[in-house]
């Protein structure tokens, strides 16, 4: 299924740069010691680089951030095709409401997704991979792939039951620890589709939320701060806890959210490009628990 | 040849930890890192790169440089208080080769950096020989071994149940004097070498070849997150910034502090007026590369890589320095 | 429970309602913890939920952000912004290891001058109970 979806993939790229319907193709590749990465082919004979498999796990998405800007003047941005899974998709569908992309500027060669490797072939499915119910994007403008059977995968928010069940003391101890390790690289922001503020408020001089220290206060109010800022706007790809270097558990904090905005105002983030998220809209009459 | 049991390490080791502040490699989490260790229990005596380089004890991560209290009308300054003598055990040869490069790139210019110079000053390198090359190592392409003792104090090889030691400077000697070493019965082994390897450019190749598009194609899946330049052995970039840690009626505390920070991120070469000279993706991945392969040799004479592989590994787009160096090396085929 | 720990309570009262209403228990004599340090803005929908993290990180033990009832809203619809953000950030923020207890959110009109005692007096009794909190420490510098 794999390589017939592999090549479907480089086909359909190889039209679309051959008809010049697109400036670049975003997809993966292999790299020389045989890991997976991002690919970008602007030409049509570099589509045969392209690969499809269960470790191409990066959201391509936050490449889109790269190509608003036209690359002369007086013209239109450049279109792009981007491979994208259905939880990339869904962070799309955050970036074409919130305006940062313009979905004519966008071919999207959506991918009946089978799931993604934790650490390799043989391995058990990533985490998000495992809850996940739609196994096809939303949105596309070609599918690749059959749309595989699902269960009926019931909401399973078991991840997070361990911290809830703890004391707020206990919670706090729990994330005292695991930020000691944090180095503050922003590894996660960079890999997050959501986050693309000029410039962050972490880094803001004037006023300085967090100054520069690399230490606990300033990683803790950090971590709680982007969280917040994506609350009803992040769509559990997970990619920023893939990106981290030392291991930080950090879908459990978007995953925290994501529970309670689900709680609160029923809703889950990156269904279609129309829906306003939650925290952007309100309703006269409603009875919140505050 | 000297040689020491393994027991007697250990032993030496705890005494040390009792004058010294003795760092070494410590598993946290799933990493292993030089941590401070205050039992040879918590050494991973097995390991083989840590995640991180040992430069945070020599140029930490965060650092208060200078203490101001203000009140009653009177401002007073204090330096920061002298550093303990640290011990750092387990020292890779790649990772002495980054000190020394970053002796070069801090001490010889004036004004020298005194924080880094007090920490040098006061730390001896007990280094731990690499059995082998593990994948993205490629110090031997860098004028190193995984068994280079020269930029170390004393350096240790593991062989069976002992260990093979060359003392190398002054300070190795003095600390190793209270280690009980015995004639060595065997030779040291070798250690395995990989076939990788990558060819470094010539500074004529980097300066002719600065517009390439090789750069753009290269930056295109960079994210312009910091792992690399926190995981390098070499990488030196800081912050300053004062920090009010109290203040009231009494009078005002402030720390004036140093923290890392990086040429990559998207802001650093931001100035006041809004200027920005690299604000392109493109132009701060170019520039890591050239600083360290062009600029450095350039201007303070070492390549400022030692061939480590920590950047290859932690790049979560798996952006690959030996493979650029590849790429710029297939430009000059071309031309 | 320590009857001699005193809580730092930072509160973020908007402009036309709840500030006028704890003036209004100013004018009327009504007492009140002395706890509460209030920080005046123009609307509970201009508090940052930043606002409340930094106030946790500098030292308050307990926050309050108080704004006009739902539908009095000085600015139409700042208020049910404000209802959104704070139902959620109570949530998190417990989750994150700070007692929900420790940040309240409330509305309290001009005319409400008794209320405002209660609602503080409260908060101050409910903070003092669940004690000092204690930001995550320096470790470094």
């Amino acid at each position: 299924m794999s390589e017939s979806m592999e090549t479907t993939i480089r086909d359909r790229a190889r039209d679309l740069l051959e008809q010049e319907e697109v400036h670049c193709v975003i997809g993966y590749e292999r790299g020389p010691r045989g890991d997976v990465r991002p690919a970008f082919i602007y030409q049509a004979e570099d589509a045969e680089r392209l690969v499809w498999n269960q470790e191409c796990g990066h959201n391509l998405v936050v490449y889109l951030h790269d190509r608003k800007l036209p690359l002369r003047k007086g013209e239109e941005p450049p279109r792009v095709a981007i491979v994208a899974k259905p939880c990339d998709v869904r962070a799309l569908n955050v970036l074409l409401h919130e305006g940062q992309v313009a979905r004519e500027r966008v071919f999207v060669i959506g991918i009946a997704c089978p799931g993604m490797w934790e650490d390799g072939e043989g391995s058990p499915l990533q985490a998000r991979c495992r809850r996940c119910k739609e196994r096809v994007p939303v949105l596309y403008d070609t599918l690749v792939g059959e749309p595989p059977e699902v269960e009926d995968v019931e909401e399973d928010w078991a991840d997070l039951a361990e911290l809830e069940a703890m004391t707020a003391e206990e919670r706090l101890a729990f994330w005292v620890q695991e930020f000691q390790r944090c180095i503050r690289c922003y590894a996660c922001r960079q890999a997050c589709p959501g986050c693309y503020c000029y410039e962050c408020v972490a880094e803001q001089v004037d006023p300085a939320w967090m100054g520069i220290a690399i230490d606990l206060p300033e990683v803790f109010f950090y971590h709680v701060m982007r969280a917040y800022h994506l609350a009803g706007r992040c769509v559990e790809c997970d990619a920023c806890e893939r990106a981290c270097p030392v291991g930080i558990p950090l879908s459990l904090l978007n995953r925290k959210i994501a529970k309670e905005v689900a709680d609160l105002f029923g809703y889950r983030s990156g269904g279609d490009p129309q829906t306003p998220p939650p925290l952007a809209t309100f309703k006269r009459d409603e009875d919140l628990p505050l | 040849m000297k040689a020491t049991t393994r027991k007697d390490l250990i032993a030496w080791l705890t005494r040390l930890m009792e004058e010294y502040t003795v760092i070494a490699p410590a598993v946290v989490g799933d990493n292993v890192l030089y941590k401070r260790v205050a039992s040879t229990d918590e050494i991973a005596f097995d390991f083989t790169r840590t995640d991180m380089s040992p430069k945070e004890h020599f140029f930490p991560d965060t650092q208060a440089i200078l203490a101001i209290t203000k009140g009653h009308g009177e401002v007073s300054l204090a330096e920061p208080p002298l550093e303990r003598e640290q011990v750092v055990f387990g020292v890779r040869p790649c990772d002495a080769r980054g000190l020394k490069v970053l002796d070069a790139l801090l001490l010889e210019h004036q004004p020298a950096d005194a924080y880094y110079a007090e920490r040098r000053e006061k730390t001896t390198l007990i280094g731990l020989a690499c059995p082998e090359m593990w994948p993205g190592c490629f110090c031997t392409s860098l004028d190193s071994a995984p068994d280079e003792a020269g930029d170390m104090d004393a350096m240790l090889t593991e062989a069976g149940d002992s260990y093979l030691v060359q003392i190398v400077t002054k300070k190795g000697e003095d600390l190793a004097a209270s280690l009980p070493l015995s004639k060595a019965s065997q030779k040291r082994p070798q250690p395995k070498l990989s076939s990788e390897s990558a060819s470094v450019p010539s500074q004529e190749v980097w300066r002719q070849h600065f517009d390439d598009g090789v750069w753009a194609r290269l930056a295109d899946r960079c994210l312009s997150c910091r792992v690399c330049t926190y995981v390098c052995p070499t990488c030196r970039c800081f912050d300053v910034r004062d920090d009010v840690t109290q203040s009231g009626v009494e009078g005002s505390v402030i720390q004036r502090l140093r923290a890392w920070d990086s040429c990559l991120s998207e802001g650093y070469r931001r100035i006041a007026g809004g200027h920005d000279p690299r604000p392109t993706k493109m132009q701060r991945l170019r520039n890591r590369f050239y600083c360290k392969f062009h600029y450095c040799p350039q201007d303070f004479g070492p390549v400022a890589c030692v061939g480590c592989g920590r950047c290859i590994v932690a790049c979560p787009v798996s952006i690959d320095i030996a493979e650029m160096l590849g790429d710029v090396a297939r430009l000059v085929d071309e031309t | 429970m320590n009857a001699e720990f005193e809580p730092k309570i930072v509160g973020f009262l908007c402009n036309w309602c709840s500030y006028a209403g704890a003036d209004m228990t100013g004018t009327s004599r009504i007492p009140y913890p002395p706890n509460i340090r209030i920080i005046r803005v123009p609307c509970s929908g201009r508090v940052d939920p930043l606002f409340v993290l930094k106030a946790f990180q500098e030292g308050a033990d307990g926050v309050l952000v108080a704004g006009c009832h739902p539908g009095d809203c000085h600015y139409a619809d700042g208020n049910y912004h404000a209802r959104r953000r704070y139902a959620l950030m109570h949530r998190f923020l417990d989750f994150m290891g700070v007692d929900a207890g420790r940040l309240c959110i409330d509305w309290v009109s001009a005319s409400e001058g008794k209320r405002f005692a209660e609602v503080v007096a409260e908060l101050t009794d409910q903070v003092q109970q669940l004690g000092p909190w204690q930001p995550p420490q320096r470790g470094k510098a």
